[in-house]
Parts: structure tokens; C-alpha cells; sequence
């Protein structure tokens, strides 16, 4: 005789026996016997096929017949069979679906990011200026992240002589608008992204809109107009601004929070036209924007958890030659023209006439 | 109304933090509502949005209760990304209709927050049952 303990649920069909004994020789005609006696029984345990729901567990002295022979487990006589059945859950239907646990699991064990901090992710709104050499590295890194919607304003197209260093397009989106490209690259590697394309140049007339619509600002511009554009659109809107720039081999980066300093702070007015060369004229390492572009994903995603100590009133300085990175304090300054004691930039203006030269550059 | 006291309490705490970002689970072994002893057990799902409890857990622990003259208080699991509410998922698979089933949500990392439910369905293999809570009370020391 072989004893089966039968569990809470079953005991209706069992009329109330914890524990039963049959004669069989193994699990499939264990339950054959006990539905002959139990009708319904079986219909409880096994599905139409005769396989196994996956709800019990059946163990043959205490090991799961899972690892024995399944229903052909052979039994013996004395031996102890329960039925069992799993306890099982979870949270599916929650705050993340299975893929985003998954996704994000990494930053999710993290105590100072956690389950709390990936949700902050994921709802916040990034906007990239341009879609170029700094945003190439910003966007594939914040879109991995799980930054939620993430603004691409570049009117500009794919160009060959783009590929060295703007990793987000590739040979074949050449001729193609950055922002389709970037959207596919972005939403390639992680499908939770909302990109939103502003297929145009970023102006006086359209800055403080586009710029509303998001939490804080990657500036990843490539000429002195937009830079100021962005600088007085976002100390206007007081959206936190973390801007970059690269120069050959050297780059820098720098957060700036309204009302802690600004890029004019900084340089109150721009270079003469044509004394600092675009990348097109003066060349670029192509790797450099990688680590200056990483460095304002870092500063983004900062930003958006609360998390370490921003660059903030801190300008950080990249030599790739010397491999060094140097750090210079700055501060607000006090006569600065837009966010100093006596304001002179009260609105935009136009940036254009302001630099000399057009927004409307290519290379980045 | 279920009784535990803060170290037990404390201790299902700790194995949710432990096991994160996966969910854990366990079972709560007692008499009458109250909690004797916390029983850990694997995760066979290893997931951060199921739990399963390994099935050589389960029938170890079974069998120590089933010694110990002592009830299946209830089964525990933690909830990493979600509040501490059964999901349809538990409601689906609640197959112990005399059992609390307890949660544990990680949402407020700081701030696991623990609470008790009765899950009630016509047939533990229904798929949609009824939630009730069951207060939990929490003694500040053992006996």
C-alpha cells in the first residue's frame, strides 16, 4: 500500500481524509485508482493531455517527481506520496512589466537608484540639442537608462563625414534626418523610449516652447548661436542645462542650474565669427564626444534622482593627449547680462546677429 | 487577525531586501493566528515579478509544521516594484484558501511595508476571487 497525503484544498473530494492509501504501481495509475474512488479528483490534478497542472506538486518520499519520472515515477510499497499544491505569485501587472524588471534590474538593486528611482527615469523628459557627436553617446546611454521621453531638436541630415564619431547613425541612414535615425537607434535598444523629433533648427522662435515641454536640457549644440539661444531659453524657463564641448582633442562639461551661473557668466560675449573653427575646419578626435557626451549622461541622470554632487559651478576640463581631466570653479557673476543683479537679456534675441555667424552649422 | 512580533517582522523585511530585485517568498508557521516561526524559502521563479516556492522548501516546510503540531499561518512574498496588494497573478494561483497571504513592497525603499490578506475564491483554481485584508498585529517582543 502506498500512503498519500492529501492537502487542504482536495479534502472536499476526499470527504475530509488528510491521509488515503491505495495499491499502484506508479503515479499514472496511482491517480486512476483515486479517481475511481474520489471522482474529480484527478480532473484536479492532471489537465485533457494527462499531463501534470502546473499547480501541484507531487513528491514520492519527499523529492518532487519532477525529478524522478514525472506520472511514470514507480511506486513501491510504503512509499509516502503528497500531493502539494505550489505556492506561487507575483507582481506582474505592477509598476514594471516582466521585460522592464528584467531591463532594469541592474539599476533597480542599486539602494540610490532602486525601484523608486527607475520610475523617476522613466517618467522624466530629457530634450537633446542636436543629435550629433555629444548626443550620439547622451542618447544611446539615456535611452538604455529608461529615460522615458526624450526630445531630439536637429534639423540637420546624416553625412558621411558624420560617422567617425556620431555613433547613433549608421552607414545606412545616410541622407536620412539625425532624428528618424537617432529615434530607430534609441528605440532599437530599449523600446520603453518615447523620442520626440523636432525636425527643425532650434530658434529664437521656437526655443521656449520646445524647451517647456521637458524637464532639463543636453546641450549638444555645435555653434556659439544655439549655445547662447539654449543658455538664455533655459535660464528663462529655469530648466537645469548640462552642456558640453569639444574642441580637437580637449572637451569640457558643465551643469548650469538657473539662478548658479550661467554660459554667459562664463564668456559674456562670443568669439569674433571665425576665430574658434568648427569641427569641419579644425577636425575632431572622433572618440572624444564619446566621454564628453558620457559625462552629460551622467550629469542627466544625476540630475533627475538627486543623486552624488552635480557639476554644478564646477567646469570640468578633458585633455585627451595628456589623458587628464582638470576641474575650475565657477560662479554666477554678479554683472553677468542675463542672470546677474542688473539684467540687461531679458528675452531672446537674435542669436544670429548676436555671434555673427549662422546656427545653422554642420559637424557637431 | 494575524499576531507577529517586530524581529519576525523584521526578519521578512530583511529577506525581501536580501533578495532583491528578485521577490522572495516564505511561509509563517503558528496556532491560532499567531506566528511561531518564519519559514525562508527559495524562489524557484528567481524573478523580480514572480515567485515560486521551490517545491523541496515546500514539502520540508510541510512536513516541520505537520511535526511541530503547528498551522500554515500564512505565505509571505515580496513585491519589489508594486504595492503590498495580491496582483491578478497572486489571485490566480492563491490555491490555500485557509492561508494568509502576506506581501512585502519594496516601493518605498526605505519603508517595506507589510500587510495581510485573505484571498477568497469559490474554487482555489478559480482564476478571480475576493481580497479582504486581515489586520496584522505586531507585539513588540516574544513571550
Amino acid at each position: 500500500m502506498v500512503k498519500v497525503y492529501i492537502p487542504t484544498v482536495l479534502r472536499k473530494i476526499t470527504n475530509g481524509q488528510t491521509r488515503v492509501e491505495a495499491e499502484a504501481a506508479d503515479i499514472r495509475s496511482l491517480l486512476d485508482r483515486l479517481e475511481a474512488r474520489f471522482p474529480g479528483l484527478k480532473g484536479q490534478l492532471v489537465d485533457s493531455q494527462g499531463n501534470l497542472f502546473r499547480f501541484v506538486n507531487v513528491y514520492v518520499n519527499n523529492r518532487e517527481v519532477d525529478e524522478l519520472q514525472g506520472l511514470g515515477t514507480p511506486l513501491r510499497e510504503e512509499d509516502e506520496v503528497a500531493l502539494i499544491p505550489a505556492m506561487a505569485g507575483g507582481a506582474v501587472g505592477g509598476a514594471f512589466s516582466l521585460e522592464q524588471g528584467l531591463r532594469y534590474a541592474r539599476h533597480i538593486i542599486l539602494p540610490e537608484i532602486g525601484g523608486q528611482g527607475q520610475r523617476k527615469l522613466l517618467r522624466s523628459k530629457v530634450l537633446l540639442i542636436g543629435a550629433g557627436g555629444l548626443g550620439s553617446p547622451a542618447a544611446l546611454y539615456l535611452g538604455a537608462a529608461g529615460v522615458g521621453t526624450m526630445g531630439i531638436v536637429d534639423f540637420d541630415t546624416v553625412d558621411l563625414t558624420n560617422l567617425h564619431r556620431q555613433i547613433l547613425h549608421g552607414h545606412k541612414n545616410i541622407g536620412r534626418l539625425k532624428v528618424d535615425s537617432a529615434r530607430e537607434t534609441v528605440n532599437d535598444i530599449n523600446p520603453d523610449v518615447q523620442v520626440v523629433p523636432h525636425r527643425e533648427a532650434l530658434t529664437s522662435a521656437n526655443a521656449l516652447e520646445i524647451i517647456g515641454q521637458y524637464d532639463l536640457v543636453v546641450n549638444g549644440c555645435d555653434n556659439f548661436a544655439t549655445r547662447y539661444l539654449a543658455n538664455d531659453a533655459c535660464y528663462f524657463l529655469k530648466k537645469p542645462l548640462v552642456d558640453g564641448s569639444i574642441f580637437r582633442f580637449e572637451g569640457q562639461a558643465t551643469v548650469f542650474m538657473p539662478g548658479k551661473g550661467c554660459y554667459r557668466c562664463l564668456f559674456p560675449a562670443p568669439p569674433p565669427p571665425g576665430a574658434v573653427p568648427s569641427c569641419a575646419e579644425a577636425g575632431v578626435l572622433g572618440v572624444l564626444p564619446g566621454i564628453i557626451g558620457v559625462i552629460q549622461a551622467i550629469e542627466t541622470i544625476k540630475l533627475i534622482l538627486g543623486l552624488g554632487e552635480p557639476l554644478v559651478n564646477r567646469l570640468l576640463l578633458f585633455d585627451s593627449l595628456a589623458m587628464e581631466f582638470r576641474e575650475v570653479k565657477i560662479r554666477r557673476a554678479p554683472d553677468c547680462p542675463l542672470c546677474g543683479d542688473n539684467p540687461t537679456v531679458t528675452e531672446l534675441i537674435d542669436y544670429e546677429a548676436f555671434c555673427g555667424g549662422p546656427m545653422a552649422t554642420t559637424g557637431g | 487577525m494575524v499576531k507577529l512580533t517586530a524581529a519576525q517582522r523584521q526578519d521578512i523585511f530583511a529577506h525581501a531586501l536580501e533578495g532583491r530585485p528578485n521577490e522572495v517568498c516564505g511561509l509563517l508557521g503558528g496556532r491560532e493566528g499567531r506566528v511561531h516561526k518564519v519559514y525562508r524559502t527559495r524562489n524557484k521563479a528567481n524573478s523580480p515579478v514572480r515567485y515560486e516556492i521551490e517545491p523541496q522548501d515546500l514539502i520540508r516546510c510541510h512536513l516541520e509544521l505537520e511535526a511541530n503540531d503547528m498551522e500554515l499561518v500564512g505565505i509571505y512574498h515580496s513585491h519589489v516594484f508594486s504595492e503590498a496588494y495580491p496582483s491578478n497573478t497572486d489571485v490566480r494561483l492563491a490555491y490555500y484558501p485557509d492561508a494568509l497571504y502576506l506581501l512585502v513592497s519594496l516601493m518605498d525603499d526605505g519603508n517595506p511595508i507589510l500587510r495581510a490578506f485573505r484571498i477568497l475564491k469559490a474554487q482555489p483554481t478559480d482564476e478571480r476571487g475576493e481580497i479582504a485584508e486581515v489586520p496584522i498585529e505586531v507585539e513588540a517582543a516574544e513571550l
